[in-house]
């Protein structure tokens, strides 16, 4: 099992980039046959990466959550299945290249350093703490992709108004589509981190004697998602739309990774594992 | 292969010659029958509005083209046209040029998808009038093939060529689905009526028409299905649109920028699409400044016309690689036709042979032992010929070069003295022995 964890660690970054440049150059060229293939690559290398994750949880006995490189490979994972569920439902295909090549990197970075824990902290083994990860990077994930659309629309709303006809003009999809994408990738961002965040406040208590709400960690996150669900009522309800909502959602993806950095890297947390 | 044909068209022409000897169906028809008494056995007859083609194979062995290029005259006089604009194809180069046609490589604007349309009713036409042979439909079957091929495996005719359709092409780049969208054409002229043409294909909620005269938004209206919106109102119900195309001749700004910052305010920032496709231009370009206002005027348009040209010219080595390989696929099958009368020959002759051995010992041995040795020699024929025909037919299907086949044929018959008269003098032969 050892051994194919080790030969997995080394072949995903391989696979996921393998994806990548037949994303890059479906994207590039459009050629007919890498349309449909792309999708069997991006498949494939989710299979791998599943199998990789599950292996490293029964052979160590915990879920991949323990350090910062194994959030990474599982935030890999999670963009790269977020993007690869997004594109099976709306069959939107072009603009997988700017979604993928996150996981490329998160998944280098991940098979660079990880290393093969198996004695851990007894409160990192809990299966409520896993979902909470999880149901948290997948929340990011689909922030992250939010942005990347808002930037792609961004992009193309300049293009026209410019009447720059460029490669982002051929082949981005609409503006009303990248909109939309846009605004389901907030919503499954939203409802996850929302989950992440009920389960923290439930599971804290009983977790940690000396938690605090007012834990930077925890504020920070909070408005985060405060910042997300404002955008999502003033869209809904107000009916903010175009460039407007799309700013708002780029501002709050600004300051989620502002605040990341600021709760991580400065502040002290007892929400710190390693 | 003595296919013959002759072509005038945008490279040989100038669009009044090409006008000139256009020909309508009705002429077509009457044309076909000329033809066909005259020189052809069969044959097909394409007319556009950019090319007339005429192709067919001739009654006598040596035809020249001037003669179809006569009787097209002679049917259809025009002064001031030259021998020098036709090109005049045979055998290779005619096949080549009928697949060039087809796959649009040989049109005006490369790509151009309608030829195909109008090729295979050419081809429809000319069998309607039992001007088709088993060659001509296979011909015609290839032709439509490689046409299919350039638009399926090749991208030779994506991307708009035309203001009106580029101008399309921009809006789809701005809202998803069009049939939630509002459309308003100002003017009902002939680019309009084109613009006004593309949105309702491609199925708007609502079109309306707005033009000077009334009467032409009615008339253009009531083709489209589409609302008419009064030319003096025009200001105060351009909110209610999400797409404007205008097309007028007006001299003057039709719509100036205030009027659409009031557009604008009422549609409380929804996203407008101004397609100014007149000139001198109809809408302030001052208008593009407006968020969510996005402008085009012809100018803009015609860089994408030109990238999508661009793109298409770049396209046709593809065809060019479709068109040898149906090339090579049709002379395959062509060239086989001439081995099988010689195929046939020498099966004949040897199965000939056989019974007549056969009855030679019919008398001579038990029915059950003739029954074997008939079954045996009819093994033995098989076996014997088996090579020699596998052989032919593949020479005759890889050899794209009419000669080859021919040549294989006829030494095998030489080898076997196949012809009438020595085929009669071997049997003879063969019975006094």
């Amino acid at each position: 099992m050892l051994e194919t964890i080790h030969f997995l660690n080394t072949a995903l970054p391989l696979f996921y980039l393998a994806t990548f440049i037949v994303y890059f150059l479906d994207f590039k060229k459009q050629k007919k046959t890498l349309h449909n293939s792309k999708r069997i690559f991006l498949f494939l290398s989710l299979l791998f990466h599943l199998f990789y994750l599950l292996s490293r949880t029964f052979e160590f006995s915990h879920v991949p959550i323990t350090n910062k490189f194994e959030i990474f490979t599982i935030l890999a994972f999670s963009i790269a299945c977020s993007y690869f569920l997004l594109e099976l439902f709306s069959d939107i295909r072009g603009t997988g290249v700017f979604i993928l090549g996150f996981s490329v990197l998160f998944q280098i970075a991940s098979s660079l350093f990880i290393e093969d824990l198996i004695e851990v902290r007894e409160v990192l083994r809990s299966p409520l703490l896993g979902i909470h990860v999880f149901s948290a990077l997948l929340g990011f994930a689909g922030l992250t992709m939010a942005a990347v659309y808002g930037v792609l629309f961004q992009l193309l709303y300049k293009r026209i108004k410019l009447n720059t006809f460029g490669i982002f003009f051929e082949k981005l999809p609409s503006l009303e589509t990248l909109e939309k994408l846009n605004f389901y990738s907030v919503i499954i961002g939203f409802i996850l981190l929302g989950i992440a965040i009920g389960i923290g406040v439930i599971w804290l208590p009983v977790a940690f004697p000396d938690y605090s709400y007012l834990d930077p960690k925890l504020v920070s996150t909070l408005l985060v998602w405060i910042v997300f669900g404002i955008g999502i009522f003033m869209k809904i309800v107000i009916g903010w739309y175009g460039k407007k909502v799309i700013n708002f959602f780029l501002v709050g993806y600004t300051i989620a990774l502002l605040s990341m950095f600021l709760s991580n890297v400065l502040a002290k947390s007892f929400h710190s594992f390693y | 292969m003595n296919l013959i044909g002759i072509s005038i068209n945008h490279r040989t022409a100038p669009i009044e010659l090409r006008e000139a000897v256009h020909l309508s169906t009705d002429e077509i028809t009457e044309l076909t029958i000329i033809l066909k008494e005259e020189i052809f056995t069969d044959g097909f007859i394409l007319s556009t509005c950019n090319r007339t083609e005429i192709f067919g194979y001739p009654k006598k062995n040596f035809l020249n083209a001037s003669e179809i290029i006569d009787q097209l005259l002679k049917f259809k006089p025009v002064k001031n046209i030259a021998n020098s604009n036709f090109n005049k194809y045979f055998n290779c180069s005619a096949v080549k040029h009928l697949f060039m046609v087809a796959s649009g490589i040989d049109s005006l604007i490369i790509g151009d998808s309608q030829i195909l349309g109008q090729t295979k009713e050419a081809f429809q036409l000319s069998e309607d009038l039992s001007f088709t042979g088993t060659i001509l439909k296979r011909l015609a079957d290839t032709t439509i093939k490689v046409g299919r091929r350039a638009i399926k495996e090749t991208n030779v005719s994506e991307g708009a060529v035309s203001v009106s359709y580029a101008a399309v092409q921009v809006v789809e780049k701005i809202f998803a689905d069009l049939s939630t969208k509002s459309a308003l054409v100002i003017g009902a002229g002939e680019t309009g009526e084109l613009a006004a043409t593309h949105l309702f294909d491609k199925g708007v909620s609502r079109l309306a028409i707005s033009n000077r005269t009334l009467s032409k938004a009615n008339a253009l209206a009531s083709k489209l299905k589409a609302d008419v919106v009064s030319f003096e109102r025009l200001a105060e119900n351009l909110h209610q649109f999400d797409i404007i195309f205008s097309a007028t001749s007006a001299d003057g700004f039709v719509i100036q920028q205030d009027v659409v910052k009031n557009a604008m305010r009422k549609r409380r920032g929804s996203p407008i699409v101004l397609m100014d496709i007149a000139v001198p231009r109809d809408i302030d370009p001052a208008s593009r400044e407006l968020e969510n206002v996005f402008y085009n005027d012809i100018d803009s348009l015609n860089i994408i016309v030109s990238q999508n040209l661009k793109k298409r010219e770049e396209e046709i080595p593809l065809v060019q690689n479709i068109i040898m390989d149906e090339m090579i696929n049709f002379f395959s099958w062509f060239n086989t036709l001439d081995v099988v009368p010689a195929i046939k020959i020498v099966r004949e002759f040897f199965e000939e042979m056989g019974s007549d051995e056969l009855s030679k010992i019919k008398n001579k041995i038990s029915e059950d032992d003739y029954l074997k040795v008939e079954d045996m020699t009819r093994r033995l024929i098989g076996r014997l010929l088996h090579n020699p025909i596998v052989k032919l037919r593949e020479l005759a299907e890889t050899g794209t070069n009419l000669q080859d086949a021919a040549s294989h044929s006829l030494m095998i018959k030489t080898l076997f003295n196949l012809n009438g008269a020595d085929k009669t003098k071997l049997n003879e032969n063969s019975n006094e022995d």
